[in-house]
């Protein structure tokens, strides 16, 4: 099996970033990965020696850093093939629970931060004609829950941007895709990974037993990490990745729900869509 | 259906585009608005007096503002029935072009605006137990496939991932949510006022400068999208019982739309195999 691929993964001291980083060394491939803070990266990574392995410390909603990190890894591998924004962390409440600041410091980590590494990234995408990035959204970016309605807006963000992302950079040697997890058994849903409104309003008790049913699944998700690591294994080494991928059989079932409710809906508004151009 | 002539609407950014047209639409049926723009003056002169009528100057972006607004206009009419989430401007560029300023001014605006009009909202709508939030997002917001408008695209997406979530959370108050689609409307969108290009533009990225010119040139001005149609379509919505949570105005919007779920269809069916794959053996 090939494994010249470069790959640089953001947010991999724990979740679906961690296991992807210890598979593709357990594999043979060279990453350089990012977390806020290297040694918990590195101790979780457990392979400080490999020369196949960059911890790199980073804040992702710091150009500077991101610019450096990037510049950092083509010096020490001599390429970059792979990237993986995976950095991310989920939060619930309602809109009007949340504050300005909760919402802002939610799209710093999942939108800002991802729109940053892309682009300090694309120059030597660009120049070297080829690249794959990966852009980890959630079946929320499609399909959301009742009561996380800011991940929800921040995750749909993802999908659009890399839409769009997709189309710009085909010329260029580049592909795109954006993930829709579903529920996978990492740590998203403790506290490590979940933030919820400081401020509850009591009359929002569907926002609240909603939060409760996720807390309570937490252990028993259907997705296996590691098989969604392979996953993008397969995928970067594949000629045609999809844009869009609904990732696990749960995120898949709601995501065909979801494409029937807008079918539908489409359909029965279709009169009212149609009667507003000019004659 | 309702008598419309009693509720009171809230639409910001209505010195032009949509939320113009809407404004005036409405006014000529004798209902009472409240209308918001950054600047009084703009907003006077393009709407014109009228009794029923409540100009307000407002930064979006400042929650206070946003709130006293809310706060006059209730004390003005006695209520706020329809808000209407229009403000907002469209943003050109590649990923690799914008910078981190143009970026968020665009999410600033099309998002976080509308989210802080919603939360300085909610609290009169959640008391009457009644009130239907309208955010206009694009048809970008639903397909991203617009090449050189990945940024406003994102944002546009956020609009629907929040609505539909909020449509969800305040349905036991008695309180609706609609995101409108829109394609094409022969507003002044396209102009230099509306539509925001990259400082730093790269030639390397031809398809982003095609699309970027053809937008500026052919699409201004031959929208297919009827303004003051689509303020009727807004209107007829607003009196409904049950509001669709989507809602895709024009004709292209409508035919992009389809074209977008039927794509969605094949893709997963493509991958159907290797996407259910991930979970743990039983």
């Amino acid at each position: 099996m090939k494994t010249d691929k470069i790959w640089y993964v953001t947010g991999a001291s724990k979740g679906l970033g961690l296991t992807l980083v210890k598979k593709l060394l357990a594999t043979g491939y060279k990453v350089a990965a990012t977390s806020r803070n290297s040694a918990t990266l590195s101790a979780a990574v457990g392979a400080e020696n490999s020369e196949n392995f960059l911890p790199l410390e980073v804040d992702l909603i710091n150009e500077m850093s991101v610019a450096e990190s990037i510049k950092k890894t083509q010096e020490v591998f001599g390429k970059i093939d792979v990237i993986v924004n995976n950095a991310g962390y989920g939060i619930g409440g309602a809109i009007e629970e949340l504050s300005q600041e909760e919402i802002a410091e939610a799209f710093n980590i999942n939108v800002f931060g991802t729109i940053n590494v892309i682009k300090y990234a694309m120059p030597y995408l660009r120049t070297q004609r080829s690249g794959y990035i990966i852009n980890i959204s959630s079946i929320a970016g499609f399909a959301p829950a009742t009561g996380w309605s800011i991940y929800a807006a921040a995750k749909h963000a993802i999908i659009g941007l890399s839409e769009s992302l997709a189309d710009d950079v085909r010329s260029l040697g580049t592909k795109v895709t954006a993930i829709a997890p579903g529920a996978f058994r990492t740590q998203f849903l403790t506290k490590e990974s979940l933030v919820f409104a400081k401020n509850e309003i009591d009359d929002y008790e569907d926002v609240h037993a909603s939060h409760d049913r996720f807390r309570n699944m937490n252990g028993t998700q259907l997705g296996d990490p590691e098989k969604a690591a392979q996953v993008m294994i397969d995928l970067a080494e594949s000629e045609n990745p999809p844009v869009r991928l609904y990732l696990g059989s749960d995120a898949y079932r709601r995501a065909a729900a979801k494409m029937g409710t807008l079918s539908s809906m489409l359909e029965d508004w279709k009169d009212t869509s149609l009667s507003t151009d000019f004659n | 259906m309702e008598n419309s002539n009693q509720k009171v609407w809230y639409i910001t950014g209505a010195s032009k585009g949509l939320g113009l047209a809407l404004a005036k639409q409405l006014l000529s049926e004798g209902k009472k608005v409240a209308a918001t723009s950054r600047s009084l003056e703009d907003l006077k002169k393009a709407v014109g007096e009228n009794e029923n009528f409540l100009p307000l100057a407002v930064n979006i972006l400042s929650e206070e503002s946003v709130e006293e607004s809310i706060k006059n206009t209730v004390e003005r009419f006695g209520s706020i029935d329809v808000v209407v989430n229009n403000a907002g401007y469209g943003l050109a560029g590649a990923l690799e072009e914008l910078t981190d300023a143009e970026t968020r001014q665009n999410f600033d605006v099309n998002v976080f605006g509308s989210l802080n009009v919603i939360r300085k909202v909610l609290p009169y709508l959640r008391k009457q137990q009644s009130g239907h939030i309208f955010n206009v997002s694009s048809i970008g917001g639903f397909t991203g496939s617009f090449p050189g408008f990945g940024i406003y695209c994102a944002t546009k997406f956020a609009v629907q991932g929040f609505t539909e979530s909020l449509a969800e959370e305040v349905k036991d108050f008695g309180i609706k949510a609609t995101i409108v689609s829109p394609g094409y409307f022969r507003t002044n969108f396209l102009n230099d006022s509306s539509l925001n290009v990259p400082k730093n533009q790269l030639q390397e990225y031809k398809a982003v400068r095609e699309v970027q010119a053809a937008h500026e040139n052919e699409i201004n001005g031959n929208q297919q999208g009827d303004p003051q149609k689509a303020a009727l379509a807004f209107i007829k919505t607003a009196d409904m019982q049950n509001p669709p949570v989507h809602l895709f105005l024009g004709q292209d919007a409508y035919d992009m739309a389809e074209v977008k779920i039927q794509a969605v269809r094949n893709n997963m069916e493509a991958v159907r195999e290797f996407a259910t794959a991930t979970g743990y053996e039983s």
